[in-house]
């Protein structure tokens, strides 16, 4: 119980607050990277989950919320109409951290597709709201055409359209981070949890 | 006065066996400047934090002893409190910039604005501050704009309008080149005139010759020595435990020349030029 | 590194909480409003704020990126909005309808309204001055502190990614070519950035920590606050307005 209570602590320690920007800076230059590298995903959300997986929920979440109002700021700001999705994903991947689940390459799979699949339930509905339905990537919008057509369904559509978009953009995000965060050493990812004791000696 | 109390200090890192300092006890007079030599991981680092409470509150682990600056017992009390009266600068200058500031003036006000210090005082502080350490050119500067050696006295200043009595400096110019370095040595010099007790680590045993009281020799987690620079430096087992006597008592060692009157060897060029002036004559 | 165009006009000297407020009415009241005009009404005033403030030119890249994929939206709303009923004319074998026409208007302007009220906040804001306005509002120092640290951290980040970039590409590492070859190149690149980007946490932390970062009591400012007029007439004017549209939709 009091593993649970301390993951949903409020309290950080300063090196898990420190860590925020620096999980905004890694979604930046792995967005940087993928671009200059013209791969055909995002990449966008490493830090988010990196952070996660160091800090727990609430920094993931922290991180995520972030660094879309940054992007925002910055870059772009529709960017902060999807600081929901990028909380919920820093959520849900930080529990499933600290549940056990990054312990293998096969289990980070299992993570990537639960953030996945967060990750679309999430924007579906920002998607509708905003754009119709729509998620302006040109493959997933050609599926949502070709759904609507024959279903008439809007909401069908729009899911399908994000989930070939996200899900394995979010697979392969949550496995970098995993490769990431296998190498670091002990003594500099204790720093992030805030369980840690002074004992008498 | 005694301004620091060391008793038994032990420290071990979490998930280590090891300690990283093992049964320390010295004193440190109010206005004195320590050097703290030894080789790497000797525990002079830890020693620097375990003066402030960044050992244990940061790192935690096992801790014994107890460790008291101005009055004030480190292990009982939050890092906050103790900054007020001891404050530290680290080896790298680039990760001591908050990186929240846009201005020199702004980053050395970071400190004082989280301590709550009055606007008029704060202003006040930091221009005396920034005088001390010779970067008023410098305050509209952004902060990464900097040369390493004027980040490093940006640093310093920054503590310094914190303060406190004590100052600590883990290596401050281990990443700096020559003209960087020297520019920090005159600032701490200077610190130094003004009556703070200083403790410095530092492995360029002729600055440590020339600048400190006394020196505080560490092997292994062990105090080993604690006494004037000459009789430290003039030890036979200096290699020991890892560190070179400073070049000038090298030379006196090799032309046997002793400081008049003692059984020491000079650790200063100062001192070693008398001495072979004596020897001469 | 941010938007923020300096000039001085009339919504510049408008408080950061108050375009913040803003936001929050341009996103409701078309939203909750009960009729179509809501929505235009709003752009109309968003575009003429950003026009006021002379920074239209500079929302104009970002408007671009919409208006790309709201053009997409009216052409697939058109002809495969559920409800279409009513066709204007066909093309071939395909109807091209009114009432998808209408619906993907409804949100080109709820949309662009959006992109332009967060494109005033952005346009017009020094973010260190809306870090600054929001920590007086009482959110937390330590996320104020985050929140400004970012936009110097990143162009550092960005700096070490060159230096690494050079490094790997001299060793001989291939960044160009088929699909693998880019993906294998992918984490070369990344791992180094990242690892010293994680390892410079635990000492900026530290250094945090010796300068009162921890500090529980009444935080002061270096900076005098800076005063806005009006800030209390607008947001409750916002606030009135919100709550018009709301009544105006329970009664209709």
């Amino acid at each position: 119980m009091s593993a649970n209570q301390s993951i949903w602590s409020f309290r950080f320690s300063v090196a898990a607050i420190v860590l925020i920007p620096v999980a905004v800076g890694i979604n930046y230059i792995g967005k940087l990277f993928a671009g200059a590298l013209k791969l055909p995903l995002w990449l966008d959300a490493i830090g988010t989950v990196l952070s996660s997986m160091l800090a727990g929920p609430i920094i993931g979440a922290l991180s995520g919320l972030i660094n879309n109002i940054i992007y925002g700021l910055t870059v772009d700001p529709i960017s902060f109409i999807y600081a929901l999705t990028s909380v919920f994903m820093g959520l849900v991947a930080g529990y499933m951290a600290f549940k056990g689940w990054i312990s293998s390459w096969g289990k980070a799979v299992v993570v990537g597709l639960a953030v996945g699949i967060t990750a679309v339930v999430i924007s579906t509905p920002l998607n509708v709201w905003f754009w119709g339905g729509q998620t302006g990537n040109f493959w997933g919008d050609a599926l949502f055409t070709y759904v609507m057509s024959q279903t008439g369904s809007t909401w069908l559509a729009s899911f399908l359209d994000e989930l070939v978009v996200d899900l394995p953009d979010k697979v392969i995000t949550v496995l970098a981070a995993y490769g990431i965060y296998r190498i670091l050493p002990q003594s500099l990812t204790m720093l992030y949890k805030n369980n840690n004791k002074t004992e008498s000696i | 006065m005694k301004t620091i109390v060391v008793e038994q200090l032990k420290y071990r890192y979490p998930l280590t066996q090891t300690l990283a300092l093992n049964e320390l006890s010295f004193e440190v007079e109010e206005g004195e400047f320590i050097g703290i030599v030894g080789k790497n991981l000797a525990g002079k680092s830890t020693l620097c934090q375990a003066l402030i409470g960044l050992v244990p509150h940061f790192y935690h682990g096992g801790y014994g002893g107890r460790v008291i600056v101005d009055g004030l017992e480190v292990g009982k009390s939050q890092v906050d409190e103790i900054s007020k009266k001891v404050g530290i600068v680290f080896q790298n200058p680039f990760t001591q910039v908050t990186g929240s500031k846009l201005t020199v003036y702004e980053e050395i006000a970071f400190g004082l604005e989280n301590l709550g210090v009055p606007r008029a005082e704060m202003i006040d502080r930091i221009d005396h501050a920034l005088d001390l350490l010779q970067m008023l050119p410098f305050k509209d500067r952004a902060p990464f704009d900097l040369s390493g050696g004027q980040m490093q006295r940006m640093a310093i200043a920054s503590i310094i309008a914190m303060r406190p009595k004590i100052i600590v400096l883990d290596e401050p110019t281990s990443q700096l080149d020559p003209q960087g370095s020297e520019e920090v040595f005159r600032a701490i010099q200077s610190l130094s005139r003004e009556g703070m007790t200083v403790i410095m680590a530092e492995h360029k045993m002729e600055k440590v010759a020339q600048y400190a009281d006394r020196v505080l020799l560490l092997h292994e987690g062990r105090l080993i020595d604690f006494d004037r620079p000459e009789k430290v430096f003039s030890r036979d087992d200096l290699d020991q435990y890892g560190i070179a006597a400073p070049v000038y008592t090298e030379v006196c060692k090799a032309l046997d020349a002793k400081i008049a009157g003692e059984p020491y060897y000079p650790a200063t060029l100062d001192e070693a030029c008398k001495a072979l002036v004596m020897r001469r004559e | 590194m941010s938007l923020y165009v300096n000039r001085h006009s009339l919504v510049h000297s408008v408080d950061p909480i108050t375009k913040l407020y803003y936001i929050g009415a341009a996103i409701v009241v078309p939203f909750i409003a009960p009729s179509f005009h809501a929505a235009w009404v709003c752009l109309l005033l968003s575009v003429s704020l950003l026009l006021i403030a002379r920074v239209f030119h500079r929302a104009m890249p970002i408007l671009g990126f919409v208006a790309f994929v709201l053009a997409t939206v009216i052409v697939i709303q058109s002809l495969f909005h559920p409800g279409n009923a009513t066709a204007w004319f066909h093309i071939g074998s395909i109807g091209v309808y009114q009432e998808g026409f209408w619906y993907a208007l409804g949100i080109c302007f709820r949309a662009t309204n959006i992109v332009c009220a967060f494109s005033i906040l952005v346009l017009t804001t020094k973010p260190s001055d809306l870090v600054e306005a929001l920590v007086r509002k009482g959110l937390s120092p330590r996320i104020g502190y985050v929140l400004s640290s970012v936009f110097q951290i990143i162009p550092q980040m960005v700096a070490t990614m060159g230096t690494i970039t050079d490094a790997q590409r001299s060793r001989g590492m291939e960044t160009e070519g088929n699909l693998l070859v880019r993906i294998r190149a992918f984490f070369p690149l990344l791992g180094p950035v990242v690892l010293s980007s994680l390892l410079n946490t635990k000492e900026r932390a530290l250094a945090l920590q010796v300068r009162g970062f921890n500090a529980t009591g009444e935080k002061t400012f270096l900076h005098e606050q800076q005063t806005y007029q009006y800030s209390a007439v607008l947001q409750w004017g916002l606030i009135g307005v919100v709550i018009i549209v709301v009544i105006w939709r329970i009664l209709s």
